[in-house]
C-alpha cells in the first residue's frame, strides 16, 4: 500500500528529494535480506544523520506507519524485511568511523560502517574490533549491534553485546539518547543491554561505542581431518575440558569440505567426516605452547592429517575456506536455507544426527558449517527454487531441525536473530509469561508498535507452525 | 530504614517466593529481596519495609553440565557453595567481589558487585547466560536459557542485572563458567600507577590488575605455563601468595563508594581523593573503591568531579544519616525518564526496594 504523497513530502523535508525512493522498481532492491521471505516497502528513507533518523521517526511516529531499520540486508533472520510494509530506513549513508581512541582502545562509530572496515581501520593503532560475523565483508555494525551478532571468535571473545559500551539511539517517538558510555557500572537499569540484540524492534541505533582489542601477537591456525563428526565433537570437548579456550573452534561436515577443497583448493582433506578448524593467539610462547597441547588432544580423539598454518596467506586460504563455505555449496544446488540453532556443546552430536536424519526423511542435502565450541550449529538445507514446492519442503525440514535443537535444551538462535523467520517458534522455549515480560518491554518503548512490526513476537495472523502439536514439550523439559 | 518490625519471609521454592511477593504485592506493601545480606547498604534507605523477602533457602544447584561448562543455580546459593561445586571439574566462576564471604548469586546479579578479575572476564553480565525472575503480579518469568550463545528474544539478564530488585526478584541464574587456568601467578611491586601500567600493558594481558593507595600493585597472570613464566619473569616484580586474593576479597570498610570513570580519567580522579583517606583501584577497568573517612560535602565534591569526568560515585555503604546526606547514587541518568516507565511495567505499585534504587 503506497504512502499518501503527503506522507512521502513530509519524508522528503526531512532528508531531501533524492532521499525518498518510493517507485514500485527502485523500492524492489529492499524486498529482500539475507533470509527467505521478502515484502516490499512502501517508501525507502536513505538517512544521513542522527536528525534524519529522528525526524523520519517523528513523520512516522505521527501517521504509525512501520518503520524498519536496515543495514546492509545482509540478516538471516529476516530483520530487515518490511513485511508489513511502511518504510525501509536505510542508515549505510552514516558510514563514519568517527573516532578510535588507541589510548581508551574505543572506537565511536555510525551504524552503515561496515564490520571488517572498523577492524582494518583499527589495525593502524594495532587494534581490532572482535566481534566477526561471517559476512563480515559486507554487514554493518548497526545491524551487528541490533542482531548482537556472533561469529567464529565469539568463543573466546564474546558476541557483540560484549563489546559495545554505549549507542546513540532514536526511540519510536523520535526522541534521542545516548544508554551507557564510557565508564563501566552506569546508574540505573542497563538500557543499552536490553537494546542491543532487539533486532530493530525497539530503536534505530545512530551511533554505537565499541571496544577494541589488542591485536594479538602471535596466532596459530590447525586444521584436523576426524572420520565422524561424533569423534570431531569428542575432540572439542576434550581441548575444552582440558582447560583451553581458543580463540576458535569451528567444524565442517564432509559434504562442506567437499565444497569448500572444490572451490578454494585450501587443502581439505576430502575424505574426512568432518575438519576442525582450531585457533589460538597471544604471545609466541602462549600458542606454541597450547598448539602443542591440542594437537596432542585431537590426536587422542581420532584427528588426522593435521596441518598447522606456516604463513598469514595459508592461515587466510584456511580460513576462506571456512568463511566462504557458504558460497562455495552454490556447486551442489543453487538455493540454501542457512539455518542457526545453538545446543549444549556436548548435545552436538545427538542433534546432527538428527538433522541428518531430517534431510533425509525430506530428500534435501544438508551442509553443516557451525561453531563447534559454542555448540552453535548452522545447518544449510540445498534445493533447487525451480523444484516444483520445494520451499514448503525445505522450511517443514528446518522448522524440525529446529525442533531437535529445542528439544535437545537448545536455543532458537545463536546469532541470526528471531526476526520474522523463528517468531512462530518462541512458544517453544518461552512461556506465555516469559513473553509477556519480553512485551512489557516492547509496550514501553514503542507502544504504537510502529518499529520492525511483525518480528521477534508470535504473530497469529501469520501461518501456524507444522509442529505446533508437540508445542509444550520444550517447556515441561525445562530446567527451572 | 524506615522499618516497623517487617515479616521475614524465606521461602522454600520459586514458586512459593512468587506467590509471597504477589500477596504482598497485592496489599501494597512494600518488599525488600535479601540475599547475603552483604550489600544490604547499597543504595538509599528504603522509604517503607513491610516484608524482608530472604532468598537463602533457594540454595539448589540446579544442575551443573560439566561438560557444556555451563551451571544453573537458585539465586540464593552463596559464591563460595557455587564455586566448591564447579571445583569439582576443575572449573570456576571468574568472580571475586568484595565484601566477601557469604554473597548470594542472587545478590551479585542484583547489586552488580565485581572484583579484580573483572579486567580479564568482564562482569555477570557478560556471562550470565540465563535468568528466572518473580515479579509483583506473582508470574515468575524466564530469559535466555543454557547455551553460550543465545539470541532468542530480548536480552531480560541485561535487564535485571544491576538492578537493585526493583523490577523483580532474581530467583535463579545459568552462567557459562570457565576451566581452572592451567597456570595462575600473581607478582608484586610498590611502584603505584607506573607500576600498575607497566603490568597493565605486558604482551600477555593481565587477567587482574590491583593498586592501593599506599602504592602496592597486585597483578595476577592466567594463562600457559611457558608464557606466564615469561612475562612474569621480564617483569622482575616478587611473587605474591595466593591468598593474598581471598584477603583483598574481604575488603569491607564501614563507609565506602564505588567509583568508576573513564579508564584515562581513573588517575586523576583517584589523585584528587582526600590525602588521608584508603582507596584501592581496578585501573585496567576504570573502578576504584574509596574508604571514606572524609565528611558529607566532601563526598559531593568528589562526585561531581567524577560526574563531570563521565563517571559514577555510588556508596556502596554509609551509616543511614550519612547515605541520606550524600545520595546514594548521584546525578539521575539523562534516560530516567525510560528507566522510570521499565519499573511501572514492571512493578506498578512500586512495592519493590521503595525509594532505594534510581527507579
Amino acid at each position: 500500500m503506497a504512502l499518501p504523497r503527503a506522507v512521502i513530502e513530509e519524508l522528503r523535508r526531512v532528508v531531501g528529494r533524492e532521499s525518498v525512493i518510493d517507485s514500485a522498481n527502485d523500492l524492489r532492491i529492499f524486498e529482500r535480506d539475507g533470509s527467505i521471505e521478502g515484502a516490499m516497502p512502501d517508501a525507502v528513507v536513505l538517512a544521513s544523520t542522527t536528525e534524519q533518523v529522528a525526524g523520519v521517526m517523528k513523520v512516522a511516529a505521527r501517521h504509525r506507519i512501520p518503520v524498519v531499520p536496515r543495514g546492509a540486508g545482509t540478516g538471516l533472520s529476516g530483520g530487515a524485511v518490511t513485511i508489513r510494509g511502511g518504510i525501509a530506513l536505510q542508515v549505510t549513508r552514516m558510514r563514519g568511523i568517527l573516532e578510535i581512541d588507541p589510548v581508551a582502545m574505543t572506537a565511536l562509530v555510525e551504524p552503515g560502517v561496515v564490520n571488517q572496515e572498523l577492524s582494518l581501520v583499527a589495525a593502524q593503532h594495532g587494534l581490532f574490533y572482535a566481534p566477526d560475523p561471517s559476512s563480515q565483508k559486507a554487514c554493518t555494525l548497526g545491524g551487528n549491534a541490533a542482531e548482537n551478532s556472533g561469529g567464529p571468535h565469539c568463543l573466546y571473545y564474546g558476541v557483540t553485546t560484549n563489546h559495545v559500551l554505549g549507542m546513540e539511539v532514536v526511540l519510536a517517538d523520535g526522541s534521542v539518547h545516548w544508554v551507557s558510555g564510557d565508564a563501566p557500572d552506569r546508574i540505573g537499569l542497563d538500557l543499552c543491554g536490553v537494546l542491543v540484540g532487539s533486532e530493530g524492534t525497539l530503536c534505530a541505533i545512530t551511533k554505537i561505542k565499541v571496544r577494541l582489542l589488542r591485536i594479538p601477537p602471535s596466532i596459530a591456525t590447525l586444521l584436523a581431518a576426524f572420520p565422524s563428526i561424533e569423534s570431531a565433537s569428542q575432540a572439542v570437548s576434550a581441548v575444552i575440558g582440558h582447560g583451553i579456550v581458543p580463540a576458535a573452534l569451528e567444524m565442517m561436515d564432509n559434504v562442506t569440505v567437499g565444497a569448500v577443497e572444490a572451490h578454494y583448493h585450501a587443502g581439505y582433506p576430502t575424505d574426512a567426516g568432518a575438519v576442525l578448524l582450531v585457533e589460538v593467539d597471544g604471545i609466541a610462547e602462549s600458542t606454541r605452547e597450547l598448539t602443542a597441547a591440542i594437537s596432542k588432544i585431537l590426536a587422542a580423539n581420532q584427528g588426522y592429517a593435521m596441518r598447522e598454518a606456516q604463513t598469514p596467506a595459508e592461515r587466510e586460504l584456511l580460513w576462506a575456506g571456512r568463511k566462504g563455505a557458504i558460497g562455495a555449496l552454490g556447486r551442489i544446488k543453487p538455493n540454501y536455507y542457512l539455518h542457526d540453532g545453538v545446543v549444549p556443546r556436548s548435545r552436538l552430536p545427538q542433534v546432527l544426527s538428527a538433522v541428518g536424519e531430517i534431510g533425509e526423511h525430506y530428500k534435501l542435502p544438508v551442509a553443516n558449517v557451525f561453531h563447534a565450541g559454542d555448540g552453535n550449529l548452522h545447518p544449510n538445507i540445498l534445493f533447487d527454487l525451480r523444484d516444483r514446492d520445494v520451499l514448503d519442503q525445505v522450511e517443514a525440514a528446518g522448522e524440525e531441525m529446529l525442533r531437535a535443537v529445542v528439544e535437545l535444551g537448545g536455543a532458537l538462535s545463536g546469532e541470526h536473530g528471531i526476526g520474522l523467520e523463528k517468531s512462530a517458534f518462541m512458544p517453544w522455549i518461552y512461556s506465555e509469561d516469559d513473553l509477556n515480560a519480553m512485551h512489557r518491554v516492547k509496550d514501553v518503548l514503542d507502544a504504537d508498535g510502529i518499529l520492525n512490526p511483525g518480528k521477534i513476537f508470535p504473530d497469529p495472523s501469520r501461518r501456524p507452525v507444522h509442529l505446533a502439536g508437540r508445542t509444550g514439550l520444550a517447556i515441561e523439559a525445562k530446567w527451572w | 530504614m524506615v522499618v516497623t518490625d517487617p515479616t521475614v519471609e524465606t521461602p522454600a521454592s520459586a514458586e512459593e517466593l512468587a506467590r509471597l511477593l504477589r500477596e504482598a504485592a497485592a496489599a501494597k506493601m512494600a518488599v525488600i529481596p535479601v540475599g547475603g545480606g552483604r550489600a544490604s547498604g547499597m543504595g538509599d534507605p528504603p522509604e517503607r519495609a513491610d516484608v524482608l523477602l530472604h532468598t537463602t533457602r533457594l540454595d539448589r544447584v540446579v544442575e551443573h553440565s560439566q561438560s557444556d561448562m555451563v551451571v544453573s543455580v537458585e539465586a540464593g546459593i552463596t559464591l563460595e557453595a557455587l564455586q566448591s561445586e564447579l571445583a569439582k571439574a576443575g572449573q570456576f566462576l571468574p568472580l571475586d567481589p568484595f565484601h566477601s564471604p557469604g554473597h548470594t548469586v542472587g545478590g551479585l546479579l542484583a547489586t552488580g558487585w565485581t572484583g579484580p578479575l573483572r579486567l580479564r572476564f568482564g562482569s555477570p553480565r557478560d556471562f550470565l547466560i540465563g535468568i528466572r525472575v518473580a515479579l509483583p503480579d506473582g508470574k515468575l518469568a524466564t530469559g535466555g536459557g543454557r547455551v553460550v550463545k543465545n539470541v532468542s528474544g530480548y536480552d531480560m539478564m541485561k535487564l535485571h542485572y544491576g538492578a537493585l530488585g526493583s523490577l523483580g526478584v532474581i530467583v535463579a541464574a545459568s552462567f557459562k563458567v570457565f576451566p581452572k587456568p592451567l597456570h595462575d601467578v600473581t607478582v608484586s611491586n610498590e611502584g603505584g600507577w607506573e607500576a600498575a601500567e607497566t603490568a597493565l600493558s605486558t604482551p600477555l594481558g593481565p587477567s587482574a590488575v590491583e593498586l592501593s593507595s599506599d602504592g602496592t600493585v597486585l597483578a595476577r597472570y592466567l594463562g600457559s605455563p611457558q608464557a606466564v613464566d615469561r612475562v612474569v619473569s621480564g617483569l622482575e616484580w616478587d611473587e605474591a601468595e595466593e591468598s593474598v586474593w581471598e584477603k583483598h576479597s574481604h575488603s569491607a570498610p564501614e563507609t565506602w563508594a564505588r567509583i568508576t570513570a573513564p579508564r584515562s580519567a581513573l588517575r586523576r580522579l583517584v589523585g584528587s581523593l582526600p590525602e588521608h583517606d584508603r582507596w584501592w583501584a581496578s585501573p585496567g577497568v576504570g573502578i576504584a573503591h574509596w574508604v571514606i573517612r572524609a565528611d558529607a560535602q566532601s563526598v559531593r565534591d568528589m562526585r561531581a568531579k567524577v560526574e563531570a569526568a563521565g563517571g559514577t560515585l555510588v556508596m556502596l555503604a554509609a551509616p543511614e544519616g550519612f547515605m541520606r546526606e550524600v545520595g546514594a547514587w548521584g546525578t539521575a541518568p539523562k534516560t530516567i525518564d525510560i528507566m522510570r516507565r521499565l519499573k511501572k511495567a514492571f512493578d506498578p505499585d512500586g512495592v519493590l526496594n521503595p525509594g532505594r534504587f534510581v527507579v
